[in-house]
């Protein structure tokens, strides 16, 4: 079965269809948000089957790996990240274009879940700013799925200024992160 | 070239050029291709690999120096983490190492409860390494088809231990309760259909021109170096040594099955790749031996306390040659 | 030796033979044979265990370290498994070191896999293996300035701010 995406609220008549630029553009980013899996572990595992024909992240049109930071939308830190590997997940990060979208996939990536040890960083976010965190250890492919969809809400309902707001680079500042 | 040779003591060194021109690529941490995290700052000529200094320890989690404080039973959890493919292997591989310090015998049932479970853990891991190797080498079908596959081994896990992948399954001295009805209805369907769907992704790839061209000659390895450098499992069987240390210390009642131990030629990529074709076919063969043969008895050992032993079993789950 | 069958108590005995008083001790922990051996000798002992006709200890299944704090003079260990694929006999070997002066002569030039194995023995131990062409840390970040697994150490990073003791019950 096909299932197209319902168009955003507007004003409907015959021959045309009037509504905002933010709603057609969210729903667009929305539905096609192209996720870089920074798969470090276990959680990378579950994401595999999340990919796989059962859980079909395909249906929510993420469909489309990128593993080039300059071409995705959405980092899906997914497993433990250890000291060593925070300084390349900052670079992967900040070489991703605007507008982007952060999901800390599992209990290490959000919080270094039961690795509170000395080489283990105790969750992205003293790094880079994270949208949505996704409990579990590894999370159910159905759980990282609502991740996605939660992402999808948050970009289907962003103002197009945000990014550019005093708060955002702000927020951007405190953790280091050059903004232009 | 002898400048490349210099610092590279260890890591692979070839000294052959074709014109001369040689680049500098890293690979890595986070590429593709390199699943997990690793990186390579490599000499290539062309595309012929010169040499290359490998990163590792990007995922280091200091599981040594949690398990130096935890009670044995609280390990379990930890071992899933090591390699997170296959979980039950691991966690049936520290039981045994604890049932051993300890001096605690498990009935025969116990034995030929974990074998079922280790090989389809085997299968499900092997399905891994197998489909994603034509991942990378461009073809994407037979992924779909086994992750099928291996969600109904997810299902067996979670009849029996209520986890997919983390499992955390059986406990020191056996199993928390027996195997369920359920599980063995699951388990005979999936011995029923599974042979076709592994006929399926045979067919996709292994005499799939594309894939050999890619796979065959690619990183090959010697006998020699192979046991020197320490490998052990499918790797070391597809550079043709026949060890297995299923059938060379037999545990967990292995000797009551019959098995072939499938072994490569040259150990390239593609041997590697047909060893894990044979053993997953090897995996299915055994898992019907336990299961026709299930003695009667109890699902766990008969013990009540650990005595306290020094922290030895650590060590000992270093030797442990968890070999997948 | 020949005709001989491989066992713990043939391997000791020739040991014995060849080395003498450089057995330190021996034990045998669950069948599984174990000797104690002066660092510095780890070499020509493990080459000649390796280089055995009969023996032929040809694989070296791990490598680590191990800290114990209260054997004062020895509070550093190296351990080694060997294994004999065609006997199908493996055995332990430990040498023990000093905290002070942890150095012990690298095996690289039997087993290859002994590079790696001892750059983590070094990251987590500090144990200097004398001899190793390529003695950096592994695992951890070149930054570290200490080895986390000498028992001085705590676990858990001691910079941390972000845990709350009172919500993890410490």
């Amino acid at each position: 079965m096909v299932k197209i995406v319902d168009a955003p609220e507007g004003v409907e008549g015959h021959g045309f269809f009037a509504t905002s630029l933010d709603k057609v553009i969210g729903m667009a980013r929305a539905n096609s948000l192209w996720p870089l899996p920074f798969a470090t572990s276990c959680c990378g595992i579950e994401f595999m089957a999340t990919m796989g024909s059962n859980y079909d992240l395909g249906r929510f049109g993420s469909e489309r790996l990128s593993f080039s930071p300059r071409q995705a939308d959405l980092l899906m830190v997914m497993g433990t990240i250890a000291k060593k590997m925070g300084p390349v997940l900052k670079q992967v990060y900040d070489q991703m274009a605007e507008p982007k979208w952060v999901i800390a996939v599992g209990a290490c990536a959000s919080s270094g879940g039961i690795f509170d040890t000395y080489s283990v960083l105790q969750g992205i976010d003293k790094i880079i700013p994270v949208d949505v965190y996704v409990p579990g250890c590894p999370p159910r492919p159905e759980q990282i799925i609502e991740g996605v969809m939660k992402i999808q809400e948050l970009a289907k309902h962003e103002s197009l200024r945000r990014r550019n707001s005093d708060e955002y680079k702000k927020m951007l500042e405190s953790y280091n992160i050059e903004t232009i | 070239m002898s400048q490349l040779d210099t610092h590279n003591h260890g890591n692979f060194v070839s000294t052959e050029t074709i014109d001369g021109e040689i680049a500098t690529l890293n690979l890595g941490p986070t590429h593709p291709a390199t699943h997990g995290v690793f990186q390579n700052v490599m000499k290539v000529d062309g595309e012929r690999i010169l040499s290359s200094e490998p990163t590792i320890g990007y995922i280091h989690r200091a599981f040594e120096k949690l398990a130096e404080r935890r009670p044995y039973n609280q390990i379990t959890p930890i071992t899933d983490r090591l390699n997170y493919c296959s979980s039950p292997i691991n966690n049936m591989g520290w039981h045994m190492t604890v049932e051993k310090l300890a001096g605690i015998h498990v009935p025969k049932k116990v034995d030929y409860m974990r074998v079922i479970i280790m090989e389809l853990a085997r299968i499900s891991d092997h399905l891994v390494c197998n489909s994603v190797i034509g991942v990378d080498t461009g073809a994407l079908t037979g992924f779909t088809y086994v992750f099928q596959e291996r969600e109904k081994i997810y299902e067996m896990f979670e009849e029996v231990c209520g986890a997919r992948l983390t499992t955390n399954i059986g406990r020191i001295g056996g199993f928390e309760r027996e195997f369920s009805p359920v599980f063995f209805s699951k388990l005979k369907k999936f011995l029923k259909e599974f042979p076709g769907k592994y006929q399926e992704f045979d067919d996709l790839l292994t005499r799939n021109r594309i894939f050999m061209d890619r796979v065959i000659g690619a990183g090959p390895i010697t006998p020699e170096k192979a046991i020197g450098y320490g490998f052990t499992g499918p790797n070391l069987r597809a550079a043709g040594v026949d060890y297995d240390v299923r059938v060379m210390n037999p545990y967990s009642s292995y000797e009551d099955f019959d098995f072939t131990i499938p072994i490569g030629k040259d150990g390239d990529t593609y041997d590697r790749f047909i060893v894990r074709q044979e053993e997953i076919k090897q995996s299915f063969y055994i898992i019907q031996q336990p299961l026709d043969a299930m003695p009667e008895g109890l699902f766990h050992a008969c013990t009540c306390f650990l005595p306290s032993c020094q922290g030895r079993g650590i060590q000992q789950h270093g030797s442990l040659n968890l070999s997948l | 030796m020949s005709a001989q069958e491989i066992n713990n108590a043939s391997v000791l005995e020739a040991l014995a033979a060849e080395f003498g008083e450089l057995i330190i001790n021996s034990d045998e922990p669950y069948g599984f044979l174990t000797i104690e051996i002066p660092a510095e000798k780890n070499t020509a002992i493990i080459q000649w265990l390796k280089e055995h006709p009969t023996i032929k200890m040809n694989f070296l299944t791990d490598l680590c370290g191990v800290h114990f704090p209260d054997n004062k003079g020895k509070e550093i260990g190296v351990v080694y498994h060997l294994h004999s694929w065609t006997n199908n006999f493996r055995m332990r070997i430990k040498c023990f070191v000093a905290a002070a002066t942890p150095e012990v002569p690298t095996l690289i030039t039997l087993f290859d896999a002994a590079n790696w194995m001892e750059r983590e023995t070094f990251d987590f131990y500090g144990i200097q293996f004398v001899g190793h062409p390529d003695l950096r840390r592994i695992l951890n970040m070149d930054e570290m300035d200490y080895h986390p697994l000498l028992k001085q150490y705590a676990l858990e990073d001691e910079t941390r701010d972000d845990k709350d003791d009172r919500f993890f019950g410490r």
